[in-house]
Protein backbone atom coordinates (compact mmCIF):
# COMPACT_ATOMS: atom_id res chain seq x y z
CA UNK A 1 0.00 0.00 0.00
CA UNK A 2 2.93 2.48 1.07
CA UNK A 3 4.05 1.69 -2.39
CA UNK A 4 0.99 2.33 -3.55
CA UNK A 5 0.57 6.03 -2.34
CA UNK A 6 4.19 6.64 -3.81
CA UNK A 7 2.61 5.82 -7.61
CA UNK A 8 -0.27 8.02 -6.19
CA UNK A 9 2.04 10.62 -5.34
CA UNK A 10 2.75 10.69 -9.12
CA UNK A 11 -0.50 11.16 -10.27
CA UNK A 12 -0.96 14.03 -8.34
CA UNK A 13 0.04 16.88 -10.63
CA UNK A 14 -2.32 15.65 -13.23
CA UNK A 15 -5.44 15.58 -10.28
CA UNK A 16 -4.90 18.78 -9.04
CA UNK A 17 -4.47 19.85 -12.65
CA UNK A 18 -8.20 18.99 -13.84
CA UNK A 19 -9.46 20.11 -10.86
CA UNK A 20 -8.89 23.16 -11.18
CA UNK A 21 -9.31 23.88 -14.35
CA UNK A 22 -12.07 21.36 -15.40
CA UNK A 23 -14.42 21.14 -12.37
CA UNK A 24 -13.57 24.36 -10.34
CA UNK A 25 -15.05 26.32 -13.83
CA UNK A 26 -17.69 23.73 -13.99
CA UNK A 27 -18.91 24.63 -10.41
CA UNK A 28 -17.96 28.62 -11.12
CA UNK A 29 -20.57 28.54 -14.00
CA UNK A 30 -23.16 26.71 -12.10
CA UNK A 31 -22.97 29.45 -9.46
CA UNK A 32 -22.62 32.40 -11.53
CA UNK A 33 -25.72 31.04 -13.57
CA UNK A 34 -27.91 31.76 -10.64
CA UNK A 35 -26.48 35.48 -9.97
CA UNK A 36 -27.38 38.82 -11.42
CA UNK A 37 -25.34 42.29 -12.45
CA UNK A 38 -25.78 42.98 -8.52
CA UNK A 39 -24.41 39.52 -7.25
CA UNK A 40 -27.90 38.52 -6.35
CA UNK A 41 -29.43 35.14 -6.17
CA UNK A 42 -32.03 34.95 -9.04
CA UNK A 43 -33.81 32.74 -11.37
CA UNK A 44 -34.18 35.12 -13.82
CA UNK A 45 -30.94 34.04 -16.19
CA UNK A 46 -33.05 30.60 -16.70
CA UNK A 47 -36.31 32.31 -17.37
CA UNK A 48 -34.77 34.66 -19.85
CA UNK A 49 -33.08 31.99 -21.57
CA UNK A 50 -37.25 31.25 -22.90
CA UNK A 51 -36.87 34.67 -24.51
CA UNK A 52 -33.88 33.27 -26.55
CA UNK A 53 -36.09 30.13 -27.64
CA UNK A 54 -33.60 27.67 -25.80
CA UNK A 55 -36.46 25.06 -26.56
CA UNK A 56 -35.58 25.31 -29.65
CA UNK A 57 -32.10 25.85 -29.29
CA UNK A 58 -32.10 22.22 -27.70
CA UNK A 59 -34.00 20.88 -30.26
CA UNK A 60 -31.76 22.01 -32.97
CA UNK A 61 -28.65 20.47 -31.23
CA UNK A 62 -30.12 17.14 -30.64
CA UNK A 63 -31.36 16.98 -34.59
CA UNK A 64 -27.90 17.89 -35.48
CA UNK A 65 -26.56 15.18 -32.86
CA UNK A 66 -28.21 12.32 -33.89
CA UNK A 67 -28.16 13.27 -37.95
CA UNK A 68 -24.79 13.47 -37.81
CA UNK A 69 -24.19 10.16 -35.64
CA UNK A 70 -26.18 8.15 -38.19
CA UNK A 71 -24.32 9.93 -40.90
CA UNK A 72 -20.76 8.72 -39.14
CA UNK A 73 -21.92 5.64 -37.88
CA UNK A 74 -23.09 4.59 -41.68
CA UNK A 75 -20.20 5.68 -43.47
CA UNK A 76 -17.64 4.76 -40.64
CA UNK A 77 -19.50 1.08 -40.80
CA UNK A 78 -18.78 0.84 -44.48
CA UNK A 79 -14.83 2.32 -44.66
CA UNK A 80 -13.92 0.07 -41.71
CA UNK A 81 -15.46 -3.12 -43.68
CA UNK A 82 -13.41 -2.12 -46.67
CA UNK A 83 -10.16 -1.98 -44.60
CA UNK A 84 -10.86 -5.36 -42.87
CA UNK A 85 -10.60 -6.49 -46.43
CA UNK A 86 -7.35 -7.42 -48.54
CA UNK A 87 -7.14 -5.03 -51.91
CA UNK A 88 -4.78 -3.42 -54.30
CA UNK A 89 -4.06 0.13 -52.64
CA UNK A 90 -5.36 -0.64 -49.20
CA UNK A 91 -2.79 1.27 -47.54
CA UNK A 92 -2.86 4.26 -49.56
CA UNK A 93 -6.83 4.24 -48.78
CA UNK A 94 -6.19 3.65 -45.35
CA UNK A 95 -3.81 6.86 -45.20
CA UNK A 96 -6.50 8.51 -47.01
CA UNK A 97 -9.00 8.13 -44.91
CA UNK A 98 -7.23 9.71 -41.61
CA UNK A 99 -6.36 13.06 -44.03
CA UNK A 100 -9.49 15.01 -42.16
CA UNK A 101 -8.83 14.56 -39.00
CA UNK A 102 -5.20 16.41 -39.75
CA UNK A 103 -7.62 19.17 -41.25
CA UNK A 104 -8.56 21.65 -38.60
CA UNK A 105 -12.07 22.28 -37.83
CA UNK A 106 -12.19 25.90 -38.80
CA UNK A 107 -10.40 24.69 -42.10
CA UNK A 108 -13.22 22.54 -42.21
CA UNK A 109 -15.88 24.56 -41.72
CA UNK A 110 -14.44 27.36 -44.52
CA UNK A 111 -14.48 24.84 -47.18
CA UNK A 112 -17.77 23.54 -46.47
CA UNK A 113 -18.90 27.24 -46.57
CA UNK A 114 -17.39 27.55 -50.04
CA UNK A 115 -19.27 24.36 -51.27
CA UNK A 116 -22.60 25.19 -49.47
CA UNK A 117 -23.04 29.29 -50.46
CA UNK A 118 -26.26 30.14 -51.99
CA UNK A 119 -24.47 31.83 -54.62
CA UNK A 120 -21.50 30.92 -56.22
CA UNK A 121 -21.40 27.45 -54.18
CA UNK A 122 -19.80 24.37 -55.31
CA UNK A 123 -22.48 22.43 -54.65
CA UNK A 124 -24.99 24.34 -56.55
CA UNK A 125 -22.28 24.30 -59.33
CA UNK A 126 -22.34 20.66 -59.51
CA UNK A 127 -26.30 20.51 -59.78
CA UNK A 128 -26.40 23.07 -62.25
CA UNK A 129 -24.03 21.08 -64.32
CA UNK A 130 -26.73 17.89 -64.22
CA UNK A 131 -29.14 20.34 -64.97
CA UNK A 132 -31.05 20.42 -62.01
CA UNK A 133 -32.36 23.20 -59.61
CA UNK A 134 -30.15 24.23 -57.21
CA UNK A 135 -30.62 24.65 -53.88
CA UNK A 136 -30.74 27.46 -51.09
CA UNK A 137 -28.73 25.80 -48.41
CA UNK A 138 -29.65 28.18 -45.70
CA UNK A 139 -33.61 28.96 -46.33
CA UNK A 140 -34.75 26.87 -43.98
CA UNK A 141 -33.70 25.15 -40.17
CA UNK A 142 -33.64 21.69 -41.41
CA UNK A 143 -31.53 22.48 -44.53
CA UNK A 144 -29.38 24.83 -42.74
CA UNK A 145 -28.28 21.58 -39.94
CA UNK A 146 -28.25 19.06 -42.17
CA UNK A 147 -25.24 21.25 -43.96
CA UNK A 148 -23.96 21.35 -40.36
CA UNK A 149 -24.42 17.52 -39.89
CA UNK A 150 -22.79 17.07 -43.74
CA UNK A 151 -19.73 18.92 -42.89
CA UNK A 152 -19.17 17.73 -39.04
CA UNK A 153 -19.11 14.39 -40.80
CA UNK A 154 -16.88 14.85 -43.69
CA UNK A 155 -14.11 16.09 -40.07
CA UNK A 156 -15.43 13.35 -37.85
CA UNK A 157 -16.07 9.69 -39.51
CA UNK A 158 -12.54 8.91 -39.49
CA UNK A 159 -12.44 8.69 -35.60
CA UNK A 160 -15.51 6.54 -36.19
CA UNK A 161 -13.95 4.62 -38.58
CA UNK A 162 -10.40 3.57 -36.33
CA UNK A 163 -13.23 2.92 -33.23
CA UNK A 164 -15.13 0.67 -35.26
CA UNK A 165 -12.38 -0.76 -36.87
CA UNK A 166 -10.35 -1.80 -33.74
CA UNK A 167 -13.87 -3.19 -32.82
CA UNK A 168 -13.70 -5.02 -36.32
CA UNK A 169 -10.25 -6.53 -35.76
CA UNK A 170 -10.97 -7.87 -32.47
CA UNK A 171 -13.58 -10.88 -34.11
CA UNK A 172 -12.42 -13.93 -34.30
CA UNK A 173 -11.99 -14.90 -37.94
CA UNK A 174 -12.98 -18.08 -37.44
CA UNK A 175 -17.12 -16.86 -37.16
CA UNK A 176 -16.52 -15.43 -40.23
CA UNK A 177 -15.39 -19.17 -41.70
CA UNK A 178 -17.90 -20.77 -39.68
CA UNK A 179 -20.93 -18.67 -41.27
CA UNK A 180 -19.29 -18.88 -44.60
CA UNK A 181 -19.30 -22.44 -44.40
CA UNK A 182 -22.99 -22.19 -43.62
CA UNK A 183 -23.38 -20.61 -46.38
CA UNK A 184 -23.75 -16.98 -45.39
CA UNK A 185 -23.44 -14.34 -48.08
CA UNK A 186 -21.45 -11.19 -47.32
CA UNK A 187 -24.46 -9.11 -46.52
CA UNK A 188 -25.52 -11.97 -43.92
CA UNK A 189 -22.28 -11.99 -42.45
CA UNK A 190 -22.49 -8.35 -41.93
CA UNK A 191 -25.70 -8.69 -40.05
CA UNK A 192 -25.50 -11.71 -37.94
CA UNK A 193 -21.33 -11.69 -37.17
CA UNK A 194 -20.08 -8.29 -37.46
CA UNK A 195 -22.81 -5.94 -36.11
CA UNK A 196 -23.65 -8.05 -33.18
CA UNK A 197 -20.25 -8.40 -31.98
CA UNK A 198 -19.26 -4.82 -32.92
CA UNK A 199 -22.00 -3.65 -30.11
CA UNK A 200 -19.73 -2.14 -27.53
CA UNK A 201 -17.58 -0.62 -29.88
CA UNK A 202 -20.92 0.97 -31.71
CA UNK A 203 -21.82 2.38 -28.02
CA UNK A 204 -18.69 3.83 -27.47
CA UNK A 205 -18.18 5.45 -30.49
CA UNK A 206 -21.96 6.61 -30.76
CA UNK A 207 -21.40 8.17 -27.11
CA UNK A 208 -17.83 9.48 -27.60
CA UNK A 209 -19.11 11.43 -30.85
CA UNK A 210 -22.25 11.78 -29.14
CA UNK A 211 -20.22 14.02 -26.47
CA UNK A 212 -18.60 16.08 -29.26
CA UNK A 213 -21.62 16.96 -31.40
CA UNK A 214 -23.52 18.23 -28.60
CA UNK A 215 -19.99 20.33 -28.09
CA UNK A 216 -20.25 21.43 -31.62
CA UNK A 217 -18.98 24.60 -31.87
CA UNK A 218 -16.81 26.62 -34.65
CA UNK A 219 -18.57 24.25 -37.75
CA UNK A 220 -22.13 26.00 -36.59
CA UNK A 221 -20.47 28.97 -35.87
CA UNK A 222 -19.20 29.73 -39.59
CA UNK A 223 -21.65 27.62 -41.22
CA UNK A 224 -24.80 29.24 -40.18
CA UNK A 225 -23.79 31.57 -37.30
CA UNK A 226 -26.44 31.99 -34.93
CA UNK A 227 -29.60 31.10 -36.90
CA UNK A 228 -30.58 28.63 -36.12
CA UNK A 229 -28.70 28.71 -32.50
CA UNK A 230 -27.10 25.83 -31.05
CA UNK A 231 -26.30 25.36 -27.29
CA UNK A 232 -23.06 26.12 -27.64
CA UNK A 233 -23.32 29.42 -30.42
CA UNK A 234 -26.10 30.55 -27.68
CA UNK A 235 -24.08 30.32 -25.36
CA UNK A 236 -21.44 32.11 -27.40
CA UNK A 237 -23.91 34.80 -28.75
CA UNK A 238 -24.85 35.60 -25.05
CA UNK A 239 -21.26 35.57 -23.79
CA UNK A 240 -20.01 38.68 -26.64
CA UNK A 241 -23.36 40.44 -26.33
CA UNK A 242 -25.02 39.94 -23.04
CA UNK A 243 -23.77 39.52 -19.37
CA UNK A 244 -21.69 36.41 -18.23
CA UNK A 245 -24.60 35.47 -15.72
CA UNK A 246 -26.82 35.08 -18.72
CA UNK A 247 -24.56 33.18 -20.71
CA UNK A 248 -23.35 30.52 -17.97
CA UNK A 249 -26.96 29.56 -17.59
CA UNK A 250 -27.26 28.73 -21.71
CA UNK A 251 -23.21 26.50 -20.92
CA UNK A 252 -25.39 24.90 -17.58
CA UNK A 253 -28.15 23.71 -19.96
CA UNK A 254 -25.64 22.40 -22.30
CA UNK A 255 -23.09 21.25 -18.74
CA UNK A 256 -26.84 19.05 -17.72
CA UNK A 257 -26.71 17.04 -21.07
CA UNK A 258 -23.41 16.08 -21.41
CA UNK A 259 -23.44 14.94 -17.34
CA UNK A 260 -26.25 12.58 -18.51
CA UNK A 261 -23.87 11.87 -21.53
CA UNK A 262 -20.68 11.10 -18.86
CA UNK A 263 -23.21 9.31 -16.69
CA UNK A 264 -23.74 6.86 -19.23
CA UNK A 265 -20.35 6.87 -20.68
CA UNK A 266 -18.73 5.44 -17.41
CA UNK A 267 -21.67 2.89 -16.92
CA UNK A 268 -21.01 1.65 -20.35
CA UNK A 269 -17.14 1.72 -19.34
CA UNK A 270 -17.42 -0.26 -16.53
CA UNK A 271 -18.38 -3.30 -19.01
CA UNK A 272 -15.70 -2.57 -20.92
CA UNK B 1 -14.75 -7.58 -55.51
CA UNK B 2 -15.18 -5.12 -57.71
CA UNK B 3 -18.12 -3.37 -55.84
CA UNK B 4 -15.30 -2.41 -53.01
CA UNK B 5 -13.59 -1.08 -55.70
CA UNK B 6 -16.17 1.07 -56.34
CA UNK B 7 -16.66 2.52 -52.65
CA UNK B 8 -13.46 2.58 -52.53
CA UNK B 9 -13.35 5.19 -55.32
CA UNK B 10 -16.29 6.97 -54.01
CA UNK B 11 -15.04 7.52 -50.43
CA UNK B 12 -11.34 8.52 -51.97
CA UNK B 13 -13.27 11.31 -53.79
CA UNK B 14 -15.71 11.90 -50.71
CA UNK B 15 -12.35 12.52 -48.57
CA UNK B 16 -10.23 14.78 -51.21
CA UNK B 17 -12.76 17.00 -52.61
CA UNK B 18 -12.80 19.67 -50.14
CA UNK B 19 -9.38 19.74 -49.90
CA UNK B 20 -9.33 19.91 -54.10
CA UNK B 21 -11.85 22.51 -53.59
CA UNK B 22 -9.99 24.66 -50.91
CA UNK B 23 -6.35 24.55 -53.23
CA UNK B 24 -8.36 25.20 -56.13
CA UNK B 25 -9.77 28.34 -54.30
CA UNK B 26 -6.24 29.64 -53.24
CA UNK B 27 -4.52 28.94 -57.03
CA UNK B 28 -7.24 30.57 -59.05
CA UNK B 29 -7.94 33.99 -59.88
CA UNK B 30 -11.26 35.03 -58.06
CA UNK B 31 -13.19 35.12 -61.14
CA UNK B 32 -13.08 31.49 -61.38
CA UNK B 33 -14.12 30.69 -57.54
CA UNK B 34 -15.53 32.96 -55.46
CA UNK B 35 -17.22 35.46 -57.82
CA UNK B 36 -18.67 33.52 -60.04
CA UNK B 37 -22.15 32.42 -59.97
CA UNK B 38 -21.35 28.36 -60.43
CA UNK B 39 -17.65 28.00 -60.21
CA UNK B 40 -16.07 25.65 -62.53
CA UNK B 41 -15.50 22.21 -60.83
CA UNK B 42 -12.07 22.21 -62.39
CA UNK B 43 -8.92 24.57 -62.63
CA UNK B 44 -9.42 27.21 -65.26
CA UNK B 45 -5.69 28.87 -64.44
CA UNK B 46 -3.44 29.29 -61.92
CA UNK B 47 -1.84 32.11 -59.76
CA UNK B 48 -0.08 32.81 -56.60
CA UNK B 49 -1.24 36.67 -56.36
CA UNK B 50 -3.79 35.48 -53.53
CA UNK B 51 -1.18 34.18 -51.69
CA UNK B 52 0.77 36.97 -52.10
CA UNK B 53 -1.58 39.44 -51.81
CA UNK B 54 -2.90 37.51 -48.35
CA UNK B 55 0.63 37.63 -46.64
CA UNK B 56 1.46 40.93 -47.67
CA UNK B 57 -2.12 42.54 -46.64
CA UNK B 58 -3.04 40.74 -43.31
CA UNK B 59 -1.53 40.19 -40.56
CA UNK B 60 0.03 36.42 -40.89
CA UNK B 61 3.36 36.18 -38.93
CA UNK B 62 1.53 37.61 -35.18
CA UNK B 63 -1.22 34.52 -35.13
CA UNK B 64 1.38 32.69 -36.02
CA UNK B 65 4.22 32.93 -33.74
CA UNK B 66 1.31 32.98 -30.96
CA UNK B 67 -0.55 30.01 -32.42
CA UNK B 68 3.38 28.07 -32.27
CA UNK B 69 3.64 29.15 -28.90
CA UNK B 70 1.08 28.23 -27.26
CA UNK B 71 1.03 24.75 -29.24
CA UNK B 72 4.62 24.53 -28.42
CA UNK B 73 3.76 25.63 -24.43
CA UNK B 74 0.81 22.81 -24.07
CA UNK B 75 2.99 19.89 -25.51
CA UNK B 76 5.57 20.96 -22.61
CA UNK B 77 3.42 20.95 -20.05
CA UNK B 78 1.94 17.96 -21.43
CA UNK B 79 4.97 16.16 -20.86
CA UNK B 80 5.47 17.53 -17.41
CA UNK B 81 2.36 16.51 -16.07
CA UNK B 82 1.80 13.54 -18.38
CA UNK B 83 4.72 11.86 -17.50
CA UNK B 84 4.54 11.62 -14.49
CA UNK B 85 0.79 11.23 -13.95
CA UNK B 86 1.45 8.17 -17.05
CA UNK B 87 3.82 6.51 -14.91
CA UNK B 88 1.93 6.41 -12.06
CA UNK B 89 -1.10 4.96 -13.88
CA UNK B 90 0.97 2.08 -15.32
CA UNK B 91 2.57 1.26 -12.22
CA UNK B 92 -0.84 1.64 -10.01
CA UNK B 93 -3.61 -1.28 -9.75
CA UNK B 94 -6.30 -1.69 -12.20
CA UNK B 95 -8.41 -0.71 -9.15
CA UNK B 96 -7.18 2.48 -8.52
CA UNK B 97 -5.70 3.63 -12.12
CA UNK B 98 -8.75 2.99 -14.03
CA UNK B 99 -11.17 5.40 -11.51
CA UNK B 100 -8.56 8.26 -12.05
CA UNK B 101 -8.57 7.03 -16.21
CA UNK B 102 -11.90 7.99 -15.62
CA UNK B 103 -11.52 10.88 -13.71
CA UNK B 104 -9.29 12.03 -16.96
CA UNK B 105 -11.66 11.16 -19.51
CA UNK B 106 -14.63 13.02 -17.85
CA UNK B 107 -12.83 16.15 -17.57
CA UNK B 108 -12.02 15.50 -21.60
CA UNK B 109 -15.72 15.67 -22.13
CA UNK B 110 -16.65 18.75 -20.03
CA UNK B 111 -18.20 21.01 -23.05
CA UNK B 112 -15.01 23.99 -23.55
CA UNK B 113 -17.45 26.73 -23.94
CA UNK B 114 -18.58 25.64 -20.08
CA UNK B 115 -15.29 25.92 -18.55
CA UNK B 116 -13.89 28.82 -20.90
CA UNK B 117 -16.40 31.58 -19.97
CA UNK B 118 -16.19 31.35 -15.82
CA UNK B 119 -12.10 31.14 -17.06
CA UNK B 120 -12.10 33.82 -18.59
CA UNK B 121 -13.74 35.96 -15.97
CA UNK B 122 -10.92 34.63 -13.17
CA UNK B 123 -8.12 34.91 -16.35
CA UNK B 124 -9.50 38.83 -16.54
CA UNK B 125 -8.52 39.84 -13.11
CA UNK B 126 -4.96 37.16 -12.69
CA UNK B 127 -3.65 39.52 -15.98
CA UNK B 128 -3.76 35.98 -17.65
CA UNK B 129 -6.65 36.93 -20.55
CA UNK B 130 -5.70 37.13 -23.89
CA UNK B 131 -2.02 35.49 -22.43
CA UNK B 132 -0.23 32.60 -24.17
CA UNK B 133 0.71 30.98 -21.18
CA UNK B 134 -3.21 31.36 -19.69
CA UNK B 135 -4.26 30.07 -23.13
CA UNK B 136 -1.47 26.68 -22.90
CA UNK B 137 -3.35 25.87 -19.63
CA UNK B 138 -6.47 25.99 -20.77
CA UNK B 139 -6.18 23.86 -24.16
CA UNK B 140 -4.17 21.63 -22.07
CA UNK B 141 -7.33 20.55 -20.54
CA UNK B 142 -8.34 18.91 -23.99
CA UNK B 143 -4.21 17.41 -24.11
CA UNK B 144 -3.77 16.24 -20.68
CA UNK B 145 -5.64 13.34 -20.77
CA UNK B 146 -4.87 12.28 -24.39
CA UNK B 147 -1.28 12.57 -23.55
CA UNK B 148 -1.27 10.64 -19.81
CA UNK B 149 -3.19 7.74 -22.04
CA UNK B 150 -0.42 7.31 -24.71
CA UNK B 151 2.16 7.75 -22.10
CA UNK B 152 0.35 5.31 -19.71
CA UNK B 153 0.06 2.49 -22.50
CA UNK B 154 4.25 3.09 -23.25
CA UNK B 155 5.01 2.62 -19.47
CA UNK B 156 3.05 -0.17 -18.83
CA UNK B 157 5.29 -1.94 -21.63
CA UNK B 158 8.58 -1.17 -20.16
CA UNK B 159 8.98 -3.85 -17.77
CA UNK B 160 9.14 -3.66 -13.67
CA UNK B 161 12.02 -5.97 -13.43
CA UNK B 162 13.97 -2.82 -14.93
CA UNK B 163 13.23 -0.97 -12.13
CA UNK B 164 13.86 -3.36 -9.63
CA UNK B 165 16.69 -3.93 -11.12
CA UNK B 166 17.89 -0.08 -11.31
CA UNK B 167 16.46 0.02 -7.59
CA UNK B 168 19.40 -2.64 -6.58
CA UNK B 169 21.81 -1.03 -8.58
CA UNK B 170 21.19 1.98 -6.20
CA UNK B 171 19.60 4.46 -8.44
CA UNK B 172 17.58 7.33 -7.47
CA UNK B 173 13.93 7.63 -8.56
CA UNK B 174 15.20 10.65 -10.70
CA UNK B 175 18.25 8.74 -12.36
CA UNK B 176 15.71 6.07 -13.09
CA UNK B 177 13.34 8.11 -15.22
CA UNK B 178 16.45 9.88 -16.77
CA UNK B 179 18.76 7.30 -17.54
CA UNK B 180 15.80 4.33 -18.02
CA UNK B 181 12.34 5.01 -18.56
CA UNK B 182 12.42 8.25 -20.31
CA UNK B 183 14.38 7.01 -22.63
CA UNK B 184 12.86 3.71 -23.09
CA UNK B 185 10.23 5.35 -23.66
CA UNK B 186 11.22 8.15 -25.73
CA UNK B 187 8.89 7.07 -28.94
CA UNK B 188 5.92 7.09 -27.00
CA UNK B 189 6.75 10.47 -25.47
CA UNK B 190 7.50 12.33 -28.62
CA UNK B 191 3.92 11.04 -30.51
CA UNK B 192 1.96 12.30 -26.83
CA UNK B 193 3.91 15.81 -27.44
CA UNK B 194 3.54 15.97 -31.24
CA UNK B 195 -0.62 14.98 -30.95
CA UNK B 196 -0.68 17.86 -27.88
CA UNK B 197 1.11 20.33 -30.06
CA UNK B 198 -1.60 19.37 -32.77
CA UNK B 199 -4.35 19.48 -31.29
CA UNK B 200 -3.28 22.92 -29.54
CA UNK B 201 -2.29 24.09 -33.07
CA UNK B 202 -6.33 23.47 -34.16
CA UNK B 203 -7.96 24.44 -31.25
CA UNK B 204 -10.79 27.01 -31.29
CA UNK B 205 -13.23 27.02 -28.57
CA UNK B 206 -10.96 27.92 -26.25
CA UNK B 207 -8.77 30.59 -28.34
CA UNK B 208 -11.82 32.46 -29.57
CA UNK B 209 -12.93 32.93 -25.84
CA UNK B 210 -9.70 33.25 -24.04
CA UNK B 211 -7.30 34.99 -25.85
CA UNK B 212 -9.47 36.88 -28.41
CA UNK B 213 -7.32 40.56 -28.97
CA UNK B 214 -4.40 38.62 -29.92
CA UNK B 215 -5.55 35.35 -31.42
CA UNK B 216 -4.35 32.35 -32.86
CA UNK B 217 -4.39 31.68 -36.43
CA UNK B 218 -7.74 29.65 -36.58
CA UNK B 219 -9.22 32.61 -34.67
CA UNK B 220 -7.97 34.82 -37.08
CA UNK B 221 -8.97 32.87 -39.79
CA UNK B 222 -12.66 33.30 -38.43
CA UNK B 223 -11.80 36.59 -38.00
CA UNK B 224 -11.11 37.16 -41.49
CA UNK B 225 -14.38 35.39 -42.67
CA UNK B 226 -16.47 37.05 -41.15
CA UNK B 227 -14.48 40.47 -42.42
CA UNK B 228 -15.17 38.91 -45.82
CA UNK B 229 -11.65 38.45 -46.58
CA UNK B 230 -12.31 35.26 -47.92
CA UNK B 231 -9.20 35.17 -50.04
CA UNK B 232 -6.69 35.69 -46.92
CA UNK B 233 -8.99 32.94 -45.47
CA UNK B 234 -8.64 30.62 -47.79
CA UNK B 235 -4.67 31.55 -48.21
CA UNK B 236 -4.02 30.82 -44.21
CA UNK B 237 -5.91 28.09 -44.05
CA UNK B 238 -3.73 26.17 -46.57
CA UNK B 239 -0.35 26.90 -44.89
CA UNK B 240 -2.00 25.98 -41.71
CA UNK B 241 -3.64 22.55 -42.60
CA UNK B 242 -0.69 20.75 -44.41
CA UNK B 243 2.18 21.13 -41.60
CA UNK B 244 -1.12 19.36 -39.77
CA UNK B 245 -1.90 16.54 -42.41
CA UNK B 246 1.78 15.72 -42.41
CA UNK B 247 1.75 15.12 -38.59
CA UNK B 248 -1.53 12.83 -38.38
CA UNK B 249 0.14 10.80 -41.61
CA UNK B 250 3.49 10.65 -39.58
CA UNK B 251 1.51 9.57 -36.14
CA UNK B 252 -1.03 7.28 -37.74
CA UNK B 253 -0.27 4.07 -35.65
CA UNK B 254 -0.78 6.26 -32.41
CA UNK B 255 -4.14 7.50 -33.53
CA UNK B 256 -5.82 4.64 -32.48
CA UNK B 257 -9.51 4.22 -30.93
CA UNK B 258 -8.42 3.48 -27.79
CA UNK B 259 -6.57 6.76 -27.45
CA UNK B 260 -8.85 8.90 -29.44
CA UNK B 261 -11.89 8.02 -27.39
CA UNK B 262 -10.44 10.05 -24.42
CA UNK B 263 -8.78 12.69 -26.10
CA UNK B 264 -11.39 14.08 -29.15
CA UNK B 265 -13.43 17.16 -29.05
CA UNK B 266 -15.58 19.24 -31.40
Amino acid sequence: MNQNLRYLFFTLPAIIYVGVFAFYPSFDAIYLSFLNNAGQFTLNNYKELFYFNIYGTILNTIIVTVGALLIQLFLGLGIASLLTREFKGKKAFSTLTIIPMGVATIVAAITFSFIFQTTGGYANSFLHLLHLPTINWYSNTYISLLVVMISDSWKNTPIVTLILLSGMMSIPKDLYYAASLDGAGPIRRFVHVTLPNLKKFIAIALIIRGVSEFNIFALPLVLIGYHPALLTTLAYDLYSTTTIYLSSAAAVILLAFISVLIILNIKLGGKR
Amino acid sequence: MKLSYIAVIIFSIYFLLPLYILVMIAFSPAKYTIESLYPPLTFKSFTLNNLVYAFTQYDFIHPFIKSLSVATLVGILGLVIGIPAGYGLSRLPGKIAYPLLVLLLVTNMVPGIVVAIPISAEFIRLHLFDSIPGLALVQELITLPLATFIMQGTFSAVPREIEYQARIDGASTLSYFKNVLIPTALPGIIAAFLISWMFSWDEFTYAIIISPIHPTLPVEIYVNITRGNELAAVAFSLVFTIPVIILTLFLQKYLKGEYLAGGVKA
